[in-house]
């Protein structure tokens, strides 16, 4: 009796040990870099959505069979939207962790930090959704998914000019470079059309209270409020302007892009427009199953935050599909890229200086729900390289 | 228009009283600047959340709220902040460290457990707004001039209507000598807390219900815009700190809208403050300086 | 994972020396300093715009920490206006002013911030290392100055001001007169540090210096021990490395750290080895026999 559970023990250990050797064999798990703010309360809903975004990814891609047999590990961390702390997770990524790519889920300031470690490291980064125009300048490694402000504010201004019709502006914009770049692009836009632009309010991004803003508004008489502002801002803008009569029509940013300011702003919201990067109602099967996998995994509406660190792995996912983890072959891989597929719609090239160039959407509240209003596709528009 | 914007301000700076009233009764008695009363105001207003989505009753909210945060103001008053004042030569700015440690611990309790998006009140009036005239006003600030109201009164009557209110005063004037006369300044200590933390999360409901929106962020700004209020106000002195906050709200609102600084309005508060300190080193309405 | 350790230490550094300037304004001379974050950005900003138009590396050092000082002149003069609380109050107050001016002011580079270049000193162009080394080197000469600074005129008057200002003064001791010293000090320190953070870092936004940053130096001083040389380096390193150190903690960081700060006030408030904390008695009861003299002076 005794012999034959040893045998079986050994058996086994054997067959074990066979799996675990045909495992070696098969490819090293490809460890990809990520960092967003998880922990800084200010942003952690974009913290939350960023990261489970990149886990959505990378659970999407190991399901399928992985890359070329290899899993994909995802290496992430937590920056408190601390440039600091930034600073040590880049030296983490590039020196230690052993990752073939970086993917920045982050904003502006932590994302500006690690990109010049990373080119100096010689590590491919691919930024998601940070706005700051010199992030790509840190060299021919860096590659971002996001408008500028300048294009996401030029098509705005195109937009109010040719589709609303727009004669007297009012902006409200929040007082970071998010706010301040878009605005000033669709103010040229604007007087290149002959709008007037009545007042321009800059709000700190911890003001909550639009109640005397839109009441100064009201008194101009305007037709069209640019609110280039975050989720709570501008749920702010349209419930206020709303409430106190106010009867225009109000452009938004992808800073408003969330289901939390459907949320906040209910009924209000119908009717506002928003510049981002995701259309709701593409057809392409791509989009379509990102929203509904984003939504069985976490039972959440996915956002325009998840949905370009979404696009940032799935491209850096068929870099490597074809040319392997070679920076440089990723590289020149990435920055040939055209027409190519993502969740936000057909990215057509990456620019000199490594800005994906993809039409704008325009998408609309309707009934609660973002819905497809308009798309800009001129290239003089959309390929930041214009305004530089 | 003027009209408007002067309502306008009326309301903030209601808000701003009824936010800051707290870290002033905390003042008074411990001379503590309590950054957590923020923490009390951000828990208050999820509190009254879950209550009021749980129930559909805001009353019951509101009470459920202010009586629980009161209640963890003492358990804090007990295990933290007294035994910290009781140590022999304690610097001012050492139980300010403690505060922002819980202040960061609230804020952070509150993410993990309630998650990190926004939640929406959905507080609906029977109205959406009335429209006198050019004027609108809107439910939920005649709710804050009202709620702020009633709170004054109720913190007017305890303060100089009851024993205990007296007691807290006579604290508040000299601890050690109203300690010998027979006061106990535990008690005034502990009334301190509950009315503290009770206030400030009433403010966090009132908001939240104002903006339609929560998140664990809230605070972050309460925190220190009220430590502008309470010193402008005097330094533990109830009536400053109305009279202030009032002030703050008329500056920000006609400042932002009238001229264009080259300052966010949430700095305008302390600008206003330096100002004030340089003319009137005591604040608006203080007799005397706490060393 | 020297590169990561580096980078760890080149931020510990320059926040131990902010620590250290603070800790000469609130624990020398008692002053409730909370808006060191302010002059630390003042320094940052200056050095970053006279590199970023070509200024020399070291120039641009100096620069930041005598404009810095001159701020803190002026805030030294208002102090003397001021009782403890209302010092307080409005040095958050500066902090947060000084925060909105950088972000609109042409000059600083508005919102979008400043991207600064790193310095190559003697061919060598300075990273992490190069900028710990540097900053320890200031470090140690800074203690140096303070030691000696301690037992001169100037210490002892201090001193005697922190215990008490009135009898000081009727002892002869122009109060004022050190007091404003003590700010200048203490915020041209801070200036110098913004001036090296900027250069580290390589970019700089108004953000860097906000008013939780200044809490975050006061901590380190608090929680190493208040008026002591010893008490805000410990502090400076602990609070440094402990983001980092807490990484297993994962989602849980901010909870654990803002625990961690009211646990140490609340048992420990002389700071984890300051004046007469628990360490600091259970290490001189063990090396009593050689008279140490620990307790009160380092």
């Amino acid at each position: 009796m005794k012999r034959r559970v040893m045998a079986l023990l050994l058996a086994g250990t054997m067959v074990f040990g066979l799996g675990v050797s045909a495992m070696a064999e098969e490819a090293e798990p490809i460890r990809i870099g990520f960092f967003c703010p998880e922990s800084a309360p200010s942003a952690a809903a974009d913290g939350q959505s960023s990261r489970q975004s990149a886990e959505l990814a990378v659970k999407m891609i190991n399901d399928a069979g992985g890359i070329n047999g290899a899993q994909v590990e995802l290496v992430a961390y937590d920056d408190g939207l601390d440039t600091k702390e930034a600073a040590n997770i880049g030296e983490k990524l590039t020196t230690a962790d052993d990752v073939v790519a970086v993917v920045s889920g982050s904003y502006s300031g932590p994302t500006k930090v690690v990109a010049p470690i990373c080119q100096d490291s010689d590590m491919l980064m691919v930024s998601a959704y940070a706005v700051h125009p010199d992030v790509v300048n840190a060299g021919d490694l860096i590659f971002s998914q996001s408008f500028p402000g300048s294009v996401q504010g030029t098509a705005a201004g195109e937009f109010a000019a040719n589709t609303l019709g727009a004669k007297k502006v009012a902006i409200v914009a929040v007082d970071l470079d998010f706010g301040t770049e878009q605005a000033t692009y669709f103010k040229a836009q604007a007087y290149k059309y002959g709008m007037e632009i009545v007042s321009e309010d800059y709000i700190a991004i911890s003001d909550n209270d639009m109640t005397s803003v839109i009441t100064k508004i009201k008194d101009e008489d305007v037709d069209l409020i640019y609110s280039v502002n975050y989720y709570e801002q501008a749920s702010e803008v349209c419930r206020q302007a709303a409430l106190q009569g106010l009867d225009c029509a109000i452009l938004g940013t992808e800073g408003a892009d969330s289901w939390q300011l459907l949320e906040t702003a209910g009924e209000y919201a119908n009717g506002l427009y928003i510049t981002t990067n995701m259309n709701r109602d593409d057809e392409n099967a791509n989009t379509q199953a990102y929203i509904d996998n984003y939504r069985a995994e976490y039972n959440m509406e996915p956002d325009m935050v998840g949905a370009s660190v979404y696009d940032a792995f799935q491209v850096l996912f068929t870099a490597i599909e074809n040319v392997g983890t070679d920076t440089q072959a990723m590289k020149d891989y990435i920055a040939g890229m055209k027409d190519y597929d993502t969740v936000t719609g057909k990215l057509l090239y990456y620019n000199a200086s490594g800005s994906a160039v993809k039409p704008v959407q325009v998408q609309q509240v309707v009934d609660g729900e973002y819905h497809f209003a308009a798309t800009i596709d001129d290239e003089a528009i959309i390929d930041p390289a214009n305004f530089e | 228009m003027f009209i408007q914007q002067l309502i306008n301000a009326l309301m903030i700076g209601s808000l701003y009283a009824l936010t800051a009233m707290g870290a002033t009764l905390i003042y008074g008695i411990l001379g503590i600047l309590d950054i957590a009363n923020a923490g009390a105001y951000l828990i208050g207003a999820y509190l009254g959340y879950y209550v009021y989505t749980a129930t559909g009753n805001i009353v019951l909210a509101f009470l459920a709220a202010i009586v629980l945060v009161g209640a963890g103001g003492v358990v804090l008053q007990r295990t933290i902040y007294s035994p910290i004042l009781a140590k022999p030569r304690t610097l001012s700015i050492i139980p300010l460290v403690a505060a922002v440690g819980l202040f960061t611990m609230c804020s952070d309790a509150v993410r993990l457990i309630c998650g990190p998006g926004t939640k929406a009140y959905n507080l609906k009036f029977p109205v959406d707004a009335f429209h006198i005239g050019n004027v609108t006003i809107l439910p939920a600030w005649i709710l804050i001039f009202a709620l702020t109201a009633a709170l004054l009164l109720i913190l007017w009557f305890i303060l100089n209507k009851t024993k205990l209110g007296l007691a807290w005063r006579a604290s508040a004037e000299d601890p050690e000598i109203s300690g010998v006369c027979g006061v106990n300044t535990h008690v005034s200590m502990a009334l301190s807390y509950i009315l503290g933390y009770g206030f400030a999360a009433a403010a966090g409901i009132m908001t939240g219900i104002l903006y339609n929106s929560i998140t664990p962020a809230l605070g972050d700004v309460p925190s220190y815009k009220m430590l502008a209020i309470i010193v402008l106000g005097g330094l533990g002195n109830p009536l400053g700190t109305v009279v202030a906050g009032l002030l703050i709200g008329i500056a920000e609102v006609f400042l932002s809208v009238y001229t264009t600084l080259p300052i966010p309005k949430d700095a305008i508060a302390f600008v206003v403050l330096i100002i004030m300190l340089l003319i009137k080193p005591s604040g608006l309405f203080g007799q005397k300086n706490k060393v | 994972m020297n590169a990561y350790l580096f980078s760890i230490l080149a931020t510990a550094a320059i926040f131990i020396l902010l620590a250290l300037s603070l800790n000469i304004i609130t624990g020398f001379a008692g002053q409730a300093m909370m808006g060191q974050a302010a002059f630390f950005g003042i320094g940052a900003y200056t050095a970053a715009i006279i590199t970023t138009n070509g200024g020399n590396f070291w120039l641009a050092l100096l620069c930041g920490m005598v404009v810095s000082g001159l701020f803190g002149a002026g805030l030294g003069v208002i102090s003397m206006r001021l009782q403890a609380d209302f010092l307080a109050i409005t040095t958050i107050g500066i902090n947060f002013v000084m925060v909105a001016l950088f972000n609109n002011m042409k000059i600083t580079g508005g919102s979008l911030g400043l991207t600064v270049s790193k310095p190559t000193v003697f061919g060598i162009k300075f990273g992490n290392r190069e900028f710990f080394i540097m900053t320890t080197i200031l470090i140690v000469i800074l203690c140096l100055l303070i030691v000696k600074m301690k037992r001169s005129w100037f210490g002892m008057a201090l001193a005697s001001i922190n215990n008490d200002a009135g009898a000081a003064a009727s002892f002869g001791i122009n109060v004022h007169k050190y007091q404003i010293l003590t700010f200048i000090i203490g915020t041209s320190i801070a200036g110098l540090a913004g001036g090296i953070y900027a250069h580290r870092m390589g970019f700089i936004a108004s953000s860097d210096f906000a008013f939780t940053v200044s809490i975050e130096i006061l901590s380190m001083v608090v929680i190493g021990g208040i008026g002591t040389i010893r008490g805000p380096i410990v502090g400076g390193i602990l609070l440094s490395f402990l983001p980092e150190v807490l990484r297993f903690a994962d989602n849980y960081r901010s909870l654990v750290y803002g625990a961690l700060l009211v646990l140490m006030v609340r048992f420990m408030p002389e700071g984890l080895i300051g004046i007469n904390s628990p360490l600091v008695r259970l290490f001189t009861r063990l090396f009593k026999g050689q008279k140490s003299s620990e307790g009160g002076a380092a």
